[in-house]
Parts: C-alpha cells; structure tokens; sequence
C-alpha cells in the first residue's frame, strides 16, 4: 500500500522482510462478537424485566444461559488465540493494569461470577428479588466488560484506525444490536409490545452504527494518512471490499429494513429474519474492521 | 541514564553485517529479525539511487508496547531499555498490534514476543551492541542520551536540524535517531512494496506471526 508516492522518487522497496500477515484473525472476531451477545442479552434483560416485569419473567433463566454460554465462547477463543495459552494465569499474577488485556481480564472474571450467581439465583434459588438485585450489578459491570476491547483496540498505537470514542460507542452497540436480534430469536412468547421496543434498539442500533462506520468510512481519509491507506482496502477493488459491505448489508441495512417493515405492519414475522441478519453480518463486519489495520506495512 | 541509537544514513552501505551480528548474538530464529536493513531504490533507470535504512526497535519513552503488555513481560530497565522477558510473555500479541515500527514479533520457536532489546545483555557486561561491533562504517552511534559528552549526544547536536525520528507523530518518543533520512526511507507509506520482495520469501515452514512476515 503507498500514499504519498511521488513520481519524482518512484520509490520502490527492493528488500525487506514480507508484508506483514493477519495477528489477530477470526479468533478476534470471535472473541468480540460472542462477548457483544454474552453481554447484549443481560443489558436486554434488565430493560425487559423494568417494563415488562411479568410478562419477560420467563426469560430470566434462558437469557442467563445464553449469556453464559457466550462469554464461555469469548473466554475460550481468548485464551486459545494465546501463544503460550498454558500461561493465561500470568495475568492473574503479574497484571499491568495499564493494559486493557489485563484490567478486561479481571472484569471478565467478575462478570462471569455474577451471571453463575444469577443462574443460581433463578435455577437453584429460584429468588427473583435476588435475581434482579444481582442483574443490576451484573448490567453496571457489564458496560466496562463490553467496552475494554474497545480500550485495548484504542491502545493498539499502529492501528490509526481503531480509534476512542468511536471504538467504544461501536461495542455498545455491537452489544445492544446481538443482544435485541437473540431476545427476538429466543423471546417467542414475549408479547408485541416488548417485542416491538426490541426490534427499535435492533433497528437504532443497526442504524447508529452504520452512521459512525460510514462517518469514518468518508471522512476518516481527510485527518490521518494512515486510515486513507487502510481504507483503501475496502474501497474501489480493495482486498476486503466486498466482504466489508457484505457485513454493512447484513448487519445493519437489512435489519433496518426489516424492523422499519415491521413496526409499520406491526408484524413481528420479520423480525426473526432481521435478527439472524444482524448476528450473522456483525461477525462479518468486525472481522473486517479488525483485519485490515494489520495489512499495512509498518517498515 | 537514557541509552539511545542514531544511525547516520550518509555512511550506511547496505552491508546487512549488523543484521548477521544481532542473528549470530541472540539467537535470532530463521524468517525473524530483530534488526534488518530496508533497501528502497530511487528514480528511474539510469538515475537511480538505492537507499540503505537499518530498523530496530526505537525503545519508546512513551512505548505503546510496554503499556499494552498485560503482564509486564515487556519492561523498562533503568538504562531506558525496553527489555522483554520470554519467560513472563504469554503470547496475546498486543505488543505487535501496538508498535507502530513493525519491529515486535512473535517467535516461531519459543511463540513469545521478541525483538531488539539493544543488546542488554552486552550492555550489562559493559559492551557494546553487536550491531555497533559489526558495522564496518560506524554507522551505528550507541550511548547515554542524558550525557551530553556522549558520541550520540554530540553526534545529535552537530547535526542538529538533520536528525529525525520514524513517525513522531505517534507520541511514542523514540529514543532511535536518523541522520540523513528522508521521507522514503522513514515513511512506509511513501515507497512502493510489492510481495516478493522480500527476505527469503519462499520460507514455509516456522513462519513467525506478526513483525512483517
């Protein structure tokens, strides 16, 4: 990739070490879009049981266990994408709190406590007061669980691309847009009202995201050098073009559609589709957005 | 004490005899390198000049990859060396993904992070790099950047207005100087790469992850 290239110069690198490869790969991308739903269905949930307290009751068992389910996938694509993954307990022991990995790492540790305590308390204890006391922290923690890869992108100093707030505002999104499109696909027997105030934090989600990826997508170029050179990765005939605007088609202009279509019907038949499209193009998107800062030369 | 490095491109041939000497002294794996020289030719046959740039790690002041590290494998030794300790490193890559110099990679034998530590095991014996050592020109100008009697600090105040850093735009504070170097050599985006230019390019096997291979 070259930028400022002169016709002057012709600059042309005869010997080097080779164009550098993909670090963090689909793991990554694994990583990230499990978590979003890990963390997405507990926020949904806490909305769910403020508005709709007895008619949402029923889910606060299944939605645990998706969320538990979930962040066992992030924490399994985590440690597996480790070099040394048998030394993940250094982290534990030698913690540099500076970095995102090791305070995300805690975090996650706590989060992961208390969704096993809201299991017990809905399984075992059957305890709705308990459960909901605990959801409560389990949401407040939640936010910064979501948002410290957000944090460890922003601290990735190469990746001009990866940057605060834009990266954090991108997670909470991610989280609320996987975790409406699962209530949606699990929720059957919610009734339509809450069905239909999941499908709007579906579409504004879809929504608000496309706007920022589009916003860094146009005007991203015009500050740093090194995002127009990324980026041209995803324009014109770039590498990564038509996956990126497979992921922005499936994530979030489909579903937009589809929950537009449906709230004007007030039909909740689309919205499964519009739910699965989204799930299924955020993992396209994320693994776009996080592979091609790593396909510039650093040298 | 602040340790640093200047090399002075005017003197600097292309030899590639540091990149052998700091191979032959850590124990650098085939298809890794932590110091190489990048080669980028200039102007159009028969004007055409090649340009010879040597790149290491720049030992930040302000080191993306130390405050990344979520163990504290990658450190800051009281010379102002950023160290790295295999022993501690657990591979997440964060490093690699935070170096805006592409000099941090992971090694293929001992999958840790790794790259130039400016010799800090010579430098505790008091000696110098081995890339200092080698290079027949002396290129390479290795002292105490806080002593100002020092060769690299006097070499920096002779040429004061013709040192520069790579990419000071990032923050990073380098403690690596260029004398005599230009856009092409520092700025990877001003210089054409096409794949197969390459060090030993057709290597297949032990490929390390990260670092620009």
């Amino acid at each position: 990739m070259v930028h400022e290239s002169l016709a002057a110069t012709q600059a042309v690198v005869t010997l080097d070490v080779g164009l550098p490869g993909i670090v963090w790969g689909w793991i990554i991308t694994m990583n990230m879009w499990a978590k979003s739903i890990g963390t997405g269905v507990i926020f949904m949930l806490f909305y769910l049981l403020k508005k709709y307290p007895n008619e949402a009751g029923y889910l606060r068992f299944p939605l645990t266990v998706i969320s538990i389910v979930a962040i066992h996938v992030f924490l399994f694509f985590t440690v597996i994408d480790l070099h040394q993954m048998f030394r993940f307990w250094h982290i534990f022991v030698y913690g540099h709190f500076t970095s995102a990995i090791a305070v995300g790492s805690f975090l996650a540790t706590g989060f992961v406590g208390l969704i096993f305590l809201l299991a017990y308390a809905s399984y075992i204890k059957k305890d709705n007061a308990l459960f909901d006391k605990v959801l409560t922290w389990t949401v407040l923690l939640g936010i910064p669980v979501t948002l410290y890869t957000a944090a460890l992108m922003a601290q990735s100093t190469a990746r001009e691309l990866w940057q605060m707030p834009t990266e954090a505002v991108q997670m909470i999104l991610a989280a609320t847009l996987s975790g409406s499109a699962t209530v949606l696909l699990v929720g059957a027997k919610l009734p339509y009202e809450a069905k239909r105030d999941m499908a709007v934090v579906l579409g504004f989600s879809a929504f608000m995201a496309f706007l920022i990826y589009m916003s860094e997508y146009v005007f991203g170029p015009m500050k740093a050098e090194e995002v127009a050179a990324t980026l041209e990765f995803i324009k014109g005939h770039g590498e990564y073009t038509t996956m990126f605007w497979i992921g922005q088609v499936f994530a979030f202009i489909i579903p937009m559609v589809l929950v537009t279509l449906s709230v004007q019907n007030k039909s909740t038949g689309l919205l499964t589709l519009a739910s699965v499209s989204a799930l299924a193009g955020l993992w396209v998107t994320k693994h776009v957005w996080l592979v091609i800062p790593q396909l510039l030369s650093m040298s | 004490m602040h340790l640093g490095f200047l090399v002075d491109l005017h003197l600097c041939m292309g030899c590639k005899g540091c990149e052998i000497a700091c191979k032959v002294e850590n124990e650098v794996p085939l298809s890794t390198w932590r110091l190489r020289v990048k080669y980028v030719d200039v102007g159009v046959f028969p004007e055409t000049k090649r340009t010879f740039t040597p790149l290491r790690c720049n030992h930040c002041a302000n080191a993306p990859c130390e405050r990344i590290c979520p163990v504290s494998a990658l450190h800051y030794i009281e010379n102002g060396i950023v160290n790295i300790d295999k022993e501690r490193c657990i591979g997440c890559a964060g490093c690699v993904m935070a170096c805006p110099y592409g000099a941090i990679y992971i090694d293929p034998e001992t999958q840790t992070a790794d790259k130039c530590t400016y010799c800090a095991h010579r430098i505790a014996s008091s000696l110098m790099p081995a890339c200092v050592v080698a290079c027949p020109v002396e290129a390479n100008i290795f002292g105490d950047l806080d002593d100002p009697a020092s060769n690299i600090s006097r070499y920096i105040m002779e040429n004061q207005g013709d040192v520069q850093v790579r990419k000071p735009e990032k923050g990073t504070d380098p403690h690596h100087y260029y004398v005599g170097g230009g856009n092409i050599q520092l700025n990877p985006l001003a210089s054409v790469r096409t794949e197969g230019h390459n060090l030993f390019g057709k290597l297949t096997s032990k490929m390390p992850v990260g670092g620009h291979h």
